[in-house]
């Protein structure tokens, strides 16, 4: 038999699902079976990027052989979201987007479905439509939702009804007019960045049954099936109880799968052939643009400091193109608000985020959540001034950064991390000090030059103020354990995490334990949703106290039993041990049967099951006019890249020789996922800083394909990816852990600016930066 | 506007004779299309570019798969030769390692396990990797018909964007290649937005040999990609080169002519500019390496 760890927090325990992802044997959405009674459904959308809806005549369609139903936006009064109730389940009057769905053909075979989807006859009347979220803030702008008004809405949110504005978020700290004067040097420029996607390497999927009883299944590739099995039943008047989301392993989210986006779909189409299951798969293509693309930014930014580079004041605006519906995107563009400085102590700050309304597609939550969009401008800015003031762009990002107990632009205390450490941590990795003069390092061509940049980051995980964890633990008869979560395995490794805090807290070996799966909202603990960076942290500590639950009950028994303290003993590997009588008890069978009183005069003890559930409760809600409050997040987890590269004069192009990057997660669970997610997000990042979702001026896609949206390969990889971890404990965190998944890419779009800055001169404020574009600003 | 999930219905029919082809394009005209490697028919298929009632498989006629090669005649290549297959067959690689390389340069290694030779060159699209190398080692192309056989010069063969000087009812069954000179060397680089998988953004490719009644004592030819309706010869370019004794000045100008003798557009990928930019860089910098082999 294999080795057993003892004590696994804190090693590189290796993941839970490897073998069968190994081998191909892992089960997702498309893999599962449903026999001859399967109906698949395809969408028809819209062409337009706004227009009105005259007429749908479906008659065509429904004459195919095979096709089953066709809804349209007729056959529902209702609409869904989870922060701004805006998107109806198919357009009903208007379309707002290329590609915004106007009915779904439900047929025995998918080719079927598409035949018949081409055969639904859309009469359009075409409206103005905007694409500048500059442009549509404007009162004159073509208005999108002029029910916006009457949309449900969270409470922390503000939309202005009458406007394309569906969030304005205000921070307001100190007099920025006061302290402009007092700057010796201010850069003030404006910023943009183009729509990009997710690229799942698992398109979405969602197959839903509606039982002629009203009990409705969801089977789907989710980030939150809890969240959709509340959303979902609220907008299609469903019961929740039922409404069953039942969510296998997911081939990748990035924040694509958080939230309710095609999975509506499947529901409402299944409504109209209840007793048949139905299947709705996006196409690549489709996936770019009929789930979510991250928002487009426009930043107005101006910073400013002293003459000894202390940060002294910033004024921003950020227009997010929020695109048709923002539903979800609303709170991307808060989080941006209320972190709208970046990782800085900046006394005097203005800064308004507005999330705007565009005729393009969906803007929703993708990893880094708002984060990567305003540090494109913040960490070019940086730059500038540490330039202007003749201070090294590291030195002066030492001396501005956030540090524990740093009262922030929101008013909140900075909780403990150290992104000075992060800082040394990159600058040692890349040689930092060879960036400038003799130094510098030969390229490797003649045509080439060499550049190192660096960008720091924070992010918060953005949320309502209670999102909610729950866990349970089980056990086997043979004393192994199973961990029930609600939280998803997306590739991250959440359930390798989760069984080492569960094996950690009661005293098992790893090895002993298993993560149930799927995720079942009728089965599973509740969970929020798998999305921003909140697992390890809450899910986490929802399993240490379910663990600890049953460890407790386990020496009540056996403290009875043998008529000790508890608080004498413990359990090691397995084994209930006291340091006071130095007697043994395997785990094995009494955490089922119980243990027998002496000769066997009765039982005590019954099997055991630890409960345990986290929920941040700590969270306030901010002042509408000025963004402050005592507690705006629950944390922030920061971190520092460094990157080397070369640009070829010749042709533009970027290689990225290394990427160096140090993150504080409080405590590195393992150690080996942490450095994954470190890779991922640098090659990531680098797919952030060279493409974008491209559009034409009719608001058509000009790139929905893998053959024309081109991320980073292996291939394209930097030659060396170098990780380092800090770990200053967080206060309520799993032994201190905190998130990382989506910081690893937040910062390396600037960076490479930055470093692209340092080998040619030249700035760039727009991404991505094509090949084209340097070579053009060569010239 | 998008893509089907799927491929539509067609009807699928494996050739065993080339009399057999020619019949079924008679039969069928436009509804009919050869079928090899796919990975461009099919691709077009599913974004409704083209429907085809009937689909011709032809890799399994006699001689389509096979690489053929003699000191006398040459190079022959199937048309169904796959982009691998060519790119690791050891007399390719020993006698002409720029055809090797151009096909080696196509997609992804999984894609060049069915894209095929002569797909690339039907297809005709002015990206097409093979095509440059092709025309400056001055393949024939091999097509059939009920009137029998005969040979097309590559440079004569592209006559459009997806357009070539196949007739209807023809086929093409294989590409000669004339063999080479004692010493020669060749390349082809090419310039896409990642390093792997890409269409070519402008493509180059070069070869050059030593030649007594040329006045600068060498031949160079330069092919190009991407930038033109068809894949082209850069002939003044060429010129320039067969007056001009091999060196960085002349290499600049022919360079600039080859830019010139690009008529590129701007599209999702790239600008004209940009192209013809390219071309320029691209051509100096493979003139550059051939040379240094050469010298």
């Amino acid at each position: 038999m294999a080795e057993l760890t003892s004590n696994p927090v804190g090693k590189n325990t290796p993941r839970v699902d490897a073998y069968e992802k190994v081998t191909g044997t892992a089960i997702f959405t498309d893999d599962l079976q449903f026999g001859p009674g399967l109906y698949y459904g395809r969408l028809v959308r819209s062409p337009h990027a706004h227009a009105l809806i005259k007429s749908i005549d479906i008659s065509k369609a429904l004459e195919v052989p095979g096709v089953k139903a066709v809804v349209t936006g007729q056959d529902f009064d209702t609409r869904i979201g989870l922060y701004l109730v805006d998107r109806p389940v198919f357009a009903k009057d208007r379309v707002r987007y290329v590609g915004d769905p106007v009915a779904g053909v439900v047929a025995t075979s998918e080719d079927i479905a598409e035949e018949a989807a081409q055969l639904v006859e859309v009469e359009y009347e075409e409206l103005p439509a905007v694409f500048d979220p500059v442009e549509a803030a404007q009162p004159d702008a073509p208005l999108l939702h002029p029910d916006l008004g009457e949309y449900k809405v969270a409470n922390f949110i503000f939309p202005e009804p009458g406007t394309n504005i569906s969030e304005h978020f205000r921070l307001r700290k100190g007099d920025v007019e006061v302290a402009w004067p007092r700057c010796a040097a201010i850069v003030e420029d404006t910023f943009r960045l183009p729509h990009i996607q997710h690229v799942p390497l698992e398109p979405h999927v969602a197959v839903a049954l509606w039982e002629p009883s009203g009990q409705v299944t969801l089977w789907t590739s989710s980030q939150s099936p809890f969240a959709q099995r509340d959303l979902i039943a609220q907008s299609m008047g469903i019961p929740h109880g039922n409404l069953r989301v039942i969510s296998p392993y997911v081939g990748g989210g990035f924040g694509g799968k958080a939230g309710v986006s095609m999975e509506v779909y499947a529901v409402a189409m299944a409504r109209a052939v209840k007793g048949h299951p139905v299947k709705l798969r996006m196409t690549r293509e489709e996936e770019f643009i009929g789930t979510t693309v991250r928002q487009a930014l426009v930043a107005h930014t101006k910073i400013g400091c002293d003459a000894e580079g202390n940060l002294l004041a910033m004024e921003t605006e950020y227009y997010f193109s929020g695109g048709a519906y923002n539903d979800y995107g609303v709170n991307i563009v808060r989080a941006a608000g209320y972190s709208c400085t970046g990782p800085y102590y900046i006394p005097n700050v203005k800064g308004d985020s507005y999330c705007v309304y565009t005729n393009l597609p969906i803007g929703s939550a993708m990893r880094g959540f708002g984060m990567p969009e305003i540090h494109w401008g913040i960490e070019q800015i940086m730059d500038q001034l540490a330039e202007k003031i003749g201070m090294d762009p590291a030195e002066f990002r030492r001396r501005n950064c956030v540090k524990t107990g740093d009262i922030i632009l929101t008013g909140m205390k900075m909780p403990a991390i150290d992104l000075v450490a992060c800082i040394d941590k990159v600058t040692k990795a890349v040689n930092w000090d060879e960036r400038r003069g003799k130094a510098r390092p030969r390229p490797s061509a003649p045509h080439k030059k060499r550049g190192k940049g660096i960008a720091i980051m924070w992010k918060a995980p953005a949320m309502p103020p209670n999102p909610g964890s729950s866990a349970l633990v089980r056990f086997n008869e043979d004393a192994t354990v199973n961990v029930e979560i609600g939280a998803q395995e997306l590739g991250q490794g959440a359930f390798t995490v989760v069984a080492q805090i569960a094996a950690e807290a009661l005293g098992v070996p790893y090895e002993w334990v298993r993560v149930s799966a799927p995720v079942d909202t009728k089965y599973s603990p509740y969970e929020w949703q798998t999305v921003a960076s909140r697992i390890t942290w809450s899910t986490g500590n929802a399993v240490k106290a379910a663990a600890e639950d049953a460890r407790r009950q386990i020496l009540a028994l056996v403290a009875e039993h043998w008529d000790e303290d508890p608080a004498n003993l413990d359990i090691k590997d397995g084994i209930v041990i006291s340091y006071k009588s130095e007697r043994e008890q395997p785990l094995k069978d009494m955490v089922i049967y119980g243990l027998p009183n002496e000769n066997f005069e009765g039982w005590k003890g019954g099997p055991i099951v630890g409960h345990g559930k986290f929920m941040p409760t700590y969270v306030t809600n901010l002042d509408f006019e000025t963004g402050q409050g005592p507690r705006a997040v629950v944390h922030y987890t920061v971190g520092a890249q460094a990157v080397d590269l070369e640009v070829d004069t010749e042709t533009g192009q970027v290689e990225v020789l290394k990427i160096a990057s140090a993150y504080d997660v409080g405590k590195a669970i393992n150690p080996d996922l942490v450095l994954a997610q470190i890779e991922g997000g640098a090659v990531h990042g680098m797919s952030s800083a060279f493409e974008a979702l491209k559009f034409d001026e009719r608001g058509r896609p000009l790139n929905p394909n893998l053959v024309d949206y081109r991320i980073a390969t292996a291939a394209d990889a930097p030659r060396q990816i170098h990780g380092d971890i800090v770990e200053t404990p967080l206060e309520d965190g799993p032994w201190g852990a905190r998130g990382v998944g989506e910081h690893v890419m937040v910062q390396t779009a600037p960076a490479i600016a930055n470093a692209i800055y340092n080998a040619i001169g030249v700035r760039f404020n727009d991404l991505p930066l094509s090949a084209e574009k340097i070579f053009m600003a060569l010239q | 506007m998008l893509a089907r999930p799927a491929l539509p219905s067609f009807d699928y029919v494996r050739a065993n004779t080339p009399d057999e082809v020619v019949r079924l394009l008679q039969e069928h005209g436009q509804g009919a299309r050869l079928l090899m490697g796919g990975t461009d028919l099919f691709v077009r298929m599913r974004d409704g570019v083209i429907r085809p009632q009937i689909v011709v498989d032809v890799k399994h006629l006699p001689g389509m798969r096979s690489i053929e090669y003699d000191e006398v005649t040459g190079l022959t290549v199937g048309a169904a030769v796959t982009m691998n297959q060519l790119a690791r067959h050891p007399q390719v690689q020993t006698h002409y390692p720029l055809l090797a390389e151009a096909a080696n340069s196509v997609a992804s290694y999984q894609v060049r396990n069915r894209a095929t030779l002569g797909g690339n060159l039907c297809n005709a699209s002015p990206a097409a990797d093979t095509a440059p190398a092709v025309l400056v080692l001055e393949g024939r192309l091999v097509l059939h018909s009920s009137q029998g056989e005969r040979e097309v010069a590559a440079r004569d063969f592209f006559t459009g964007p997806g357009q070539t000087a196949m007739r209807e009812n023809e086929f093409l069954k294989a590409v000669r290649l004339p063999p080479l000179p004692a010493v020669s060397a060749g390349k082809y680089l090419k310039l896409g937005r990642n390093k792997v998988g890409d269409l070519s953004i402008v493509g180059v490719a070069v070869f050059a040999f030593p030649d007594g009644t040329v006045p600068s004592g060498y031949v160079f030819r330069i092919g190009l990609a991407s930038v033109a309706p068809v894949p082209l010869r850069a002939w003044e370019a060429e010129e320039v080169l067969a007056t001009h004794s091999p060196g960085e000045e002349s290499f600049a100008l022919a360079a600039e002519k080859a830019m010139e003798a690009a008529t590129p557009i701007d599209d999702v990928r790239a600008s004209a500019a940009y192209r013809k930019a390219m071309v320029r860089a691209l051509t100096r910098r493979v003139l550059g390496s051939v040379w240094e082999v050469l010298e």
